[in-house]
């Protein structure tokens, strides 16, 4: 009884997820309302729906809890702000693709890849009819503030701030000193590129997904400046677009390998200062036979 | 009559043109920068870029520094006619459509044809072009020095800004103060600099006055145009026509935004005799709204020879054939199906402050297409004095008020000072018909050209900032609120 008299408030609080869907949904709105974006609105909602669909049918045949729906809808949203394609069906495979890569590629009991990076990645690279604009958001400090202030909230729920603000900052760094004190361009060419839209939302919405993401608190930090420094080092020296997309997906294939490695170092790595107490050469020579 | 300055304002314009951002000034030649125009073809990692030259001054005083990313060879840079860059102008770009009413009290006539925006460009120069002096080395490298039609060309590098910079100005080049923030970038990028003068005695042989658009060529993963160079001495707003093709599907900018020029709207029959200044005022318009940095798309369309859908809706100029194409630089494609050429017509309004970064591209697989156009609907003609006749009338009064409204909202124009447009249909209409219309529909006057407010994004900004702050606070609320075990 007392369950059913829950505040919305409360409610919303019960699972982060919510929040995600919020403000995804806001996202959306904005970008077809005001920024006009290409696609007509029954696109998403394919998208979204197929989604959903897969989700629900994995979920009748393994028998899981239904409220694994909301991932799905955290997935659709995401991959509606950042995938574009020509055909419908095009974003119908990449749905399905993102959904069932959670229950078909599993190592340990873990999905391996982050579902909306990897339907993203399948349709651009397998359709040839998909495509990432990263440049649809603009930049600017409003976006920044928005989306960072909503990613914040996200984020800090999930646990993740931490690999938003290692992947943010180390891409931002690498980015600084390459574009500012390397090559001389002004700070505002920094800033406009820091404050592009799609960065921001990946930064906050996509590389954050607690299920994705390793485990230890080190390995993350590690593994999203990992994602940094690839994404930097696609980006100026390839000429990519997107590439925060591209490292997300070799970093999460690298996942069951590197969560075991990066455990098993870890622990190594803790104390790779040098060991301070230096006195005991005495000792030593004591025990010398 | 302000309408006719308007037009004429718009001619000066787009005569006045350069290719906007990759101009330096030689001399004390005043030849900045209202429009320029780009071809891009992109066919994998490889440019073909061709850049029109509407220089305006005396062509010894011509002088052009693009950054490109590799050292060009001489069978990388050809002289195109400019007739290329007119007629891809005449048939991208955007365009007005004209439809008849029937008369209700007589039989029906259908036909439908269509006008040209009249973007034509003309140029005309003539005089001497200077010899070329040699370079002191000052940390710049002639790496080498072709002879192109009309033009001497060095392909430049340099190990510093400072030696660049010196060096152009002793070759007479005039070099903005603030050129060393764009040039160390490009130095330490590994950029190379052509540089572009005019051979007057070669420019005589040609038997013509004008200088061609000179097109090259290179292999290069960066697809990109260099606007920052030109804005180093531009305070101003410059312009850039960007046609691109591409193999697959549309281009699109990378680090700005790409968004369409509104489209589809019925506005004004009087539109027609200054379409180019309402265009121009629609442009303006719609980059203020859209925060003055995006990059506008103005047309995209399927433009393979073979291709066997409709070509363009309305056409307000012959599609590109395969003589074009070649000109163009697109290399691949034709009649007998050598591949798909997708054509993508872009225009940007690019100033310092809005436009941080070099424009960045990427093609795209998307196909679909667009086009800006525009609809003028004349009335039916004849005696409507029949009861049907009447009732077409009473329509045609409130339609003109939308196209009136249309027309302010898309250009700033001023509704009061075109009343009559309205009158004219009240006037025809029996007394007692006319007594009945809504006069609430009489629009006030307004603004009589582009400012206009940046609208939807901005209060969505807000909304959306808003909520957010509910929801913090609904958060912290909740947060705060003591729990029961």
């Amino acid at each position: 009884m007392h369950h059913l008299l829950i505040s919305p408030i409360t409610f919303l609080k019960r699972d982060a997820r919510h929040f995600q869907i919020i403000f995804l949904a806001t996202f959306l709105l904005y970008g077809i309302m005001a920024l006009q974006w290409d696609a007509e609105w029954q696109r998403y909602a394919l998208l979204f729906c197929t989604c959903l669909a897969v989700q629900a049918s994995f979920i009748r045949w393994k028998g899981l809890p239904w409220h694994s729906l909301k991932s799905a809808a955290v997935t659709g949203l995401g991959m509606s702000l950042l995938l574009k394609a020509g055909s419908p069906y095009t974003l119908v495979f990449g749905a399905a693709v993102a959904i069932a890569s959670k229950f078909l590629l599993r190592v340990k009991g873990r999905h391996v890849f982050n579902p909306g990076n990897l339907g993203i990645a399948a349709a651009v690279l397998l359709t040839g009819d998909a495509w990432v604009s990263p440049g649809q958001w603009g930049s600017g400090a409003t976006l920044v503030f928005l989306v960072g202030a909503a990613g914040c909230m996200v984020v800090l729920r999930v646990g993740r701030i931490d690999t938003s603000l290692a992947f943010l900052a180390t891409f931002a760094l690498l980015d600084y000193a390459r574009n500012v004190l390397y090559l001389g361009w002004g700070a505002d060419v920094w800033m406009h590129r820091m404050s592009n839209g799609s960065l921001l939302l990946f930064t906050f919405f996509m590389i954050t997904d607690p299920m994705t993401t390793p485990r230890s608190n080190k390995a993350r930090i590690a593994w999203s400046m990992g994602i940094a420094f690839l994404a930097f080092v696609l980006s100026t020296r390839f000429w990519i677009n997107a590439t925060p997309i591209w490292a997300l997906l070799v970093f999460c294939a690298l996942n069951p390998v590197l969560d075991h490695l990066f455990n098993g170092r870890a622990f190594h790595w803790i104390a790779p200062l040098p060991p301070m107490p230096l006195q005991p050469t005495n000792e030593q020579t004591i025990s010398r036979p | 009559m302000r309408t006719l300055l308007l037009l004429t304002a718009l001619g000066a314009a787009l005569r006045a043109a350069a290719f906007c951002g990759f101009y330096v000034a030689k001399a004390d030649a005043s030849l900045f920068n209202d429009r320029s125009e780009v071809i891009l073809v992109r066919d994998g990692q490889r440019s073909i870029i061709t850049m029109s030259n509407d220089f305006q001054g005396n062509v010894r005083d011509f002088a052009m520094v693009v950054p490109v990313p590799v050292l060009l060879r001489q069978q990388d840079i050809r002289i195109v006619e400019r007739r290329v860059f007119d007629q891809l102008d005449a048939y991208g770009a955007p365009r007005l459509v004209e439809y008849y009413d029937d008369n209700p009290c007589h039989p029906p006539v259908m036909y439908e044809s269509m006008s040209e925006m009249d973007m034509t460009t003309s140029t005309s120069m003539r005089s001497m072009a200077r010899q070329e002096r040699e370079a002191k080395n000052l940390g710049v490298t002639i790496e080498a020095r072709y002879a192109v039609g009309e033009y001497d060309i060095l392909i430049l590098s340099a190990t510093e800004s400072t030696g660049l910079k010196q060096w152009l100005l002793q070759n007479g080049y005039k070099v903005p103060d603030s050129a060393h923030e764009v040039l160390d970038p490009y130095i330490k990028s590994n950029l190379k600099f052509f540089v572009v003068k005019v051979d007057l005695d070669r420019l005589t042989q040609t038997g013509s006055t004008l200088l061609r658009p000179i097109q090259i060529r290179f292999e290069s993963p960066k697809f990109m145009l260099p606007i920052r160079l030109g804005m180093a001495n531009s305070k101003g707003s410059q312009d850039m026509i960007v046609h691109a093709f591409t193999r697959t599907g549309r281009v699109e900018c990378v680090n700005y935004r790409t968004t369409k020029v509104p489209t589809d709207r019925n506005v004004p029959l009087f539109i027609k005799n200054g379409f180019g200044a309402f265009y121009k005022d629609l442009f303006a318009r719609a980059h203020r709204r859209e925060g003055q940095n995006t990059v506008f798309l103005e047309y995209a369309w399927n433009v393979t020879p073979s291709f066997n859908g409709m070509k363009c809706d309305p056409c307000v100029g012959p599609p590109p054939m395969p003589r074009e194409f070649a000109e163009a630089g697109v290399d691949w494609g034709g009649f007998n199906g050598g591949g798909a050429i997708f054509y993508t017509r872009m225009h940007v309004r690019y100033s310092r402050d809005k436009f941080p970064q070099d424009l960045v591209f990427q093609v795209t697989p998307n196909t679909e297409h667009f086009q800006a156009r525009y609809v003028l609907t004349h009335p039916a003609t004849g005696d409507l004095s029949c009861a049907e006749g009447q009732e077409y009338l009473e329509g045609l009064y409130y339609r003109r008020q939308r196209e009136l409204q249309e027309m302010n909202a898309l250009a700033g124009w001023d509704m009061a000072k075109r009343q009559y447009y309205v009158n004219e249909v009240r006037d025809r209409l029996a007394p007692e018909r006319r007594n009945g219309l809504d006069v609430t529909a009489v629009p006030d006057g307004g603004d009589d050209g582009p400012p206009a407010p940046p609208r939807l994004p901005i209060a969505l900004l807000w909304a959306a900032g808003l909520m957010l702050l509910a929801l913090i606070g609904s958060a912290l609320l909740g947060a705060a609120r003591p729990k029961l075990a």
